[in-house]
């Protein structure tokens, strides 16, 4: 039986802005199902390298391979540029990302914001787009708010909202950039339902988060970044549980 | 070898754009230019001052008659503006039997009044925008401080406005630049005319437009520099601290 | 009643000119001001200078002298193309300089590089993060542009746009110099013809005042459009 492509794979991403480098050779493989959280404090580099893998910053060095498809790239005057947009535009759209900010667009409603990537770059009808829609505001629990506009929204409707958008590109693989991170501690809770019942239906997830029960509890992998490196990577059991290198002793110490 | 000289002669021969006589025609219209953009903007500036504060009155008898005044001439076109002026001035009574007739004949004067006119108005709302944003703890302090109306108006109000004015003048001063080009329309020989009459002499467009485009430009610059130099000075108080 | 003497349908046509002269044009400056817009956000020096220049040099010089300048060169241009083609290709065509479109391109071009400051204002004030979001789910640059960039770029837009627009309408009143058949020009020739000078300029002064305020009204309209889903302010 022939094995199914790897979802998504990053070798030996290298970022710098301007003299500082940030992501100093970071690797990483979402098999089918993954549930890998990264950690880290903030500047560990842990979010640019989550950008790096949808290509909203673009890495220096290092290859992204989606479903066994390495992304080509080119040398230009600026630096290194994608060779192919298309094939950018096609694996984003296999790729969803969660913001911290939501970035949810403004001048669209929550039902529009669902529909517009599937109808639009998917190709799919709008009748379809807009069923699938609210089957997913169903489960994120925001029928209500279909046709309400972002800015009438609390912040944890609005990351519900942003995840069943993501959820509509029926992705391959979604990445979280601390989606907990921009709420009210109240509103922090829902979210976290809505992402723990996505890792319990086996999505494969990448995850930048401070919420260590989260990573606890779901990750079959967590990765601690520090100062643009992995210093540790395992199980929750063996990261968060047993921690080997001091610093990331001193980083999972309450109140550190 | 190459005569620069010859070639230099033979250039100046061949030219029949940029000779002396086109040349004072130039310069005269230079002059008729800078005069009527510098004593409309004076006698504008003037007059919007007062129409401002007066503009800016809580009361709506005395505000309203100068809103539909700066309505008006901001809302139509400035050629309309001068043509009613210019075609209409002979039709107050007694104006062709009066020592006034001489001056109203020539051009000049209606291009003067309707430029005065058009800028007054901007002028006018400019100021009353910037006495609107006068910060009302300003306001508050005067008070407090038993100042009267008419006190805080000339000491605290005015002053703070005329700074805050400064950059919409500026562009002001530009926008009358460029408009007194119509000035040409009735006849008057501003720059746009001289060039009009190279062009109409020669039947070669590019030398005489581009030419007074250049002065224009120059002159444009200057201005912006000059408001950029007082707005440094005027203005410095209002900037964040410099190291 | 006001007397006209037999200039109202000639008043009239020339204040469809005047409208259809003041539309075109504005059409026309919006696209080379998203042109001029995207080429002064661009990554290309060449691209950025250029934009620079055009949007300097049609600050910096009366709108009557462009319009003279573009007008009568135009003119002789068209000339000496049909000239070359004539003589050197044997190609016997006559071109026509049409006054009414030199006059659409002559103010749509000035226009252009007042509508590309406001424009490029106006993108700048876009969220990085709602560009993000579309790169982030597979848009390209053109879905992007039209999805989300123009529909939120627009209500930073429409207070510059209808400015320029109402400049633009007031600037179309020059063309009755060069030779268009305006309201304008009807007005001066009539006033001149009859020595009545008010009865034909105050009511096209008047005509100015109204196309202003209907046009407002709609600038209005689509502000209100385009501020949906931002809150007020």
């Amino acid at each position: 039986m022939a094995t199914t492509p790897t979802p998504l794979e990053v070798r030996n991403i290298k970022k710098r802005f301007g003299d500082t480098e940030v992501l100093k050779g970071l690797s990483l493989e979402a098999h089918k199902g993954d549930v890998i959280t990264l950690i880290g404090a903030s500047g560990s580099g842990k979010s640019t390298f989550l950008r790096c893998m949808n290509l909203l910053e673009q890495p220096d060095e290092g290859e992204l391979i989606v479903h066994g498809d390495p992304i080509r790239f080119k040398q230009t005057r600026q630096g290194r540029e994608p060779a192919d947009k298309k094939q950018v535009v096609a694996m984003r759209a296999k790729l969803s990302m969660v913001f911290q900010s939501f970035n949810l667009w403004a001048h669209m409603t929550l039902l529009e914001n669902i529909i517009e990537a599937p109808v639009h770059v998917l190709g799919q009808s709008k009748k379809e787009a807009t069923e699938h829609a609210y089957a997913l505001l169903e489960r994120v629990g925001l029928t209500a708010r279909a046709k309400a506009h972002p800015a009438q929204m609390s912040g944890g409707q609005q990351q519900r909202g942003a995840i069943a958008r993501a959820l509509a590109m029926d992705p391959d693989v979604m990445l979280f950039d601390e989606p907990t991170s921009a709420l009210d501690p109240e509103l922090v809770g829902d979210v976290l339902k809505v992402m723990r019942d996505l890792a319990k239906e086996g999505r494969t997830m990448i995850v930048v988060t401070h919420e260590m029960n989260f990573a606890r509890d779901v990750s079959s992998q967590v990765i601690y970044l520090q100062e643009g490196l992995i210093e540790e990577s395992g199980t929750p059991a063996e990261v968060l549980d047993n921690p080997r290198s001091p610093r990331l002793k001193q980083f999972l110490t309450p109140n550190h | 070898m190459f005569d620069l000289s010859t070639w230099y002669h033979e250039l100046l021969d061949d030219n029949a754009i940029f000779t002396p006589a086109t040349m004072a025609h130039y310069w005269e219209g230079l002059v008729t230019t800078t005069q009527l953009v510098f004593l409309s903007l004076v006698v504008g500036l003037v007059l919007a001052v007062p129409l401002a504060i007066l503009r800016s009155s809580k009361r709506k008898w005395i505000s309203l008659p100068i809103y539909a005044y700066t309505y008006v001439f901001r809302g139509t076109p400035l050629l309309i503006q001068l043509y009613i002026i210019y075609y209409g001035v002979v039709f107050f009574d007694g104006i062709q039997e009066s020592f006034l007739w001489p001056v109203f004949r020539d051009a000049f004067y209606p291009a003067l009044i309707a430029f005065t006119l058009n800028t007054a108005a901007y002028t006018t709302e400019i100021f009353r925008g910037a006495i609107k944003a006068t910060a009302k703890g300003e306001i508050e302090a005067a008070r407090a401080y038993g100042m009267s109306e008419s006190l805080m108006m000339r000491r605290i109000v005015i002053p703070s406005a005329f700074r805050r004015a400064l950059p919409a003048y500026g562009n002001e001063v530009i926008f009358m630049l460029h408009a007194s080009a119509i000035a040409s329309v009735v006849t008057l020989m501003d720059l746009t005319g001289a060039a009009r009459y190279v062009y109409s002499r020669f039947y070669t467009p590019f030398e005489p437009f581009l030419f007074v485009a250049l002065i224009y430009l120059c002159l444009t610059f200057a201005i912006l520099f000059f408001f950029r130099f007082l707005e440094k000075r005027l203005l410095a108080h209002l900037s964040s601290p410099s190291l | 009643m006001l007397d006209l003497q037999g200039y109202g349908p000639r008043l009239f046509e020339g204040a469809l000119v005047t409208v259809e002269l003041a539309a075109l044009s504005l059409g026309l400056a919006i696209i080379l001001g998203l042109i001029t817009a995207t080429a002064k956000m661009s990554r290309s020096w060449l691209l950025r200078r250029v934009a620079g220049v055009y949007t300097t040099l049609i600050r910096g010089v009366p709108d009557l002298v462009l319009m003279m300048l573009l007008f009568y060169g135009g003119q002789i241009g068209v000339n000496a193309i049909s000239d070359v083609l004539l003589y050197d290709y044997d190609i016997d065509i006559y071109i026509s300089f049409n006054a009414f479109a030199a006059g659409v391109l002559t103010i749509g071009f000035i226009f252009g590089a007042y509508m590309g400051e406001t424009f490029r204002g106006a993108f700048m004030a876009v969220d990085a993060g709602q560009i993000e979001a579309g790169k982030a789910y597979g848009m390209g640059s053109a879905l992007l542009f039209r999805r989300v960039r123009f529909p939120q770029m627009m209500r930073h837009a429409l207070p510059g746009l209808s400015n320029n627009w109402m400049v633009l309408l007031k600037t179309t009143a020059l063309v009755s110099v060069i030779g268009l058949t305006d309201m304008v020009r009807v007005a001066a020739e009539a006033s001149r013809a009859t020595h009545e000078p008010f009865v034909f300029l105050i009511p096209v002064a008047v005509a100015y005042l109204l196309i202003a305020s209907v046009t407002e009204w709609i600038f209005a309209r689509l502000q209100k459009r385009y501020d949906i889903g931002f809150g007020e302010h």
